[in-house]
């Protein structure tokens, strides 16, 4: 049991090290289906057979998509979904209450900080993913940005850098959610050639209903936490 | 001081050769091939060196491999030599030979030299 769960933490770690070298599905298919094969024939640990899962990766010098591909489909629509939440989360409140939407720069600024953290991620993708550390400082610092941003909030005219009509905004912002949420879903439903096959059995790797379900989630996350942001507003009025 | 493992420069040097060698033999399976190598008293290899080389030498045009299914059990990912391989065997077993000859003239060298 120890064993199996040793071993299959290995080969979540291989996966993950292959995917984050953008190597496409199938050649990841092929690699972990080679190594469960050579396992099941010596009975020896994954460890044990191939080294540390990173360094048997990096061994393996499988081709690689360019990074700026990931970037161009990934996190870009993410980028915008998160923007236009962010927006969305700005002109609610005016709106519901019929109010201008006063903005200051250092509200600005701190609004951008997500934005701009998720824009540079590419740069250090590795480490978030490595590191649960870092992921947890960058959930803190976005989420104090978040607050800091409503503190710094004017709340009259007078103290505002900008006051808007927060409708069009807000239009503007849900539109953009639900049309990059429906896209996604509709990518996300298309059978895709970069699943992880298993050429021993040619089934896909991970892809149950469990998995479409999360996929599902997280496609419509921007647009089901804005209705809630809706919902709150609504109440507190 | 330090000391040099010769037994593991030699065998990184010499196993794309051995393992095309082996191939030569008819398709197989990367088990198999480390027991034929193990068996004919190459040094014992493991599948995290014996794969990436696998991976270079099909990037090279000299070994290929195929997934073969039975009803028996899950498929097996057999690999063979291509022609380009065997005529690059030929210059390894050929640059091998010249090697050794040299390694044998320096040998006879020092034990001429009193």
């Amino acid at each position: 049991m120890m064993h199996e769960t040793t071993d299959k933490k290995w080969f979540d770690e291989l996966v993950l090290e292959l995917r984050l070298r953008q190597v496409h599905g199938s050649a990841i298919g092929d690699t972990v289906a080679s190594a469960h094969e050579l396992l099941a024939d010596t009975g020896q640990r994954a460890e044990e057979a191939f080294g540390p899962a990173r360094v048997y990766a990096a061994a393996l010098e499988l081709p690689s998509a360019p990074q700026h591909e990931w970037v161009r489909r990934a996190l870009w629509p993410s980028l915008l979904g998160l923007l236009a939440f962010l927006l969305f989360n700005q002109a609610v409140v005016s709106a519901v209450r019929s109010e201008q939407m006063l903005v200051s720069p250092a509200q600005l600024a701190l609004v951008a900080t997500p934005v701009v953290l998720i824009a540079l991620l590419p740069l250090y993708l590795t480490a978030v993913i490595r590191r649960i550390w870092v992921l947890i400082a960058l959930s803190a610092i976005c989420a104090l940005a978040g607050l800091l941003s409503g503190v710094v909030a004017p709340t009259t005219p007078a103290g505002a850098w900008l006051a808007i009509d927060p409708l069009p905004w807000l239009i503007g912002s849900a539109l953009t959610m639900v049309v990059l949420s429906t896209m996604n879903t509709i990518r996300s439903l298309r059978p895709n050639n970069d699943d992880i096959l298993d050429p021993r059995s040619t089934t896909t790797h991970s892809n149950g209903t469990g998995t479409k379900v999360v996929v599902l989630i997280t496609n419509w996350l921007f647009p089901i936490l804005a209705l809630a942001m809706l919902g709150l507003a609504l109440s507190f009025r | 001081m330090h000391e040099i493992d010769w037994q593991q420069e030699l065998t990184r040097a010499a196993l794309p050769h051995a393992v095309l060698a082996v191939l030569t033999n008819g398709e197989m399976h990367g088990y198999a091939m480390l027991e034929v190598l193990s068996s004919r008293g190459f040094p014992k290899i493991k599948g995290g060196t014996l794969y990436p080389l696998l991976k270079r030498l099909e990037d090279q045009g000299l070994v290929g491999h195929e997934w073969q299914h039975d009803t028996a059990g899950p498929g097996r990912k057999q690999f063979t030599i291509t022609e380009h391989g065997r005529r690059e065997l030929a210059r390894a077993a050929n640059a091998w030979s010249q090697m050794d000859e040299v390694l044998k003239n320096f040998r006879a060298d020092r034990q001429e030299t009193p």
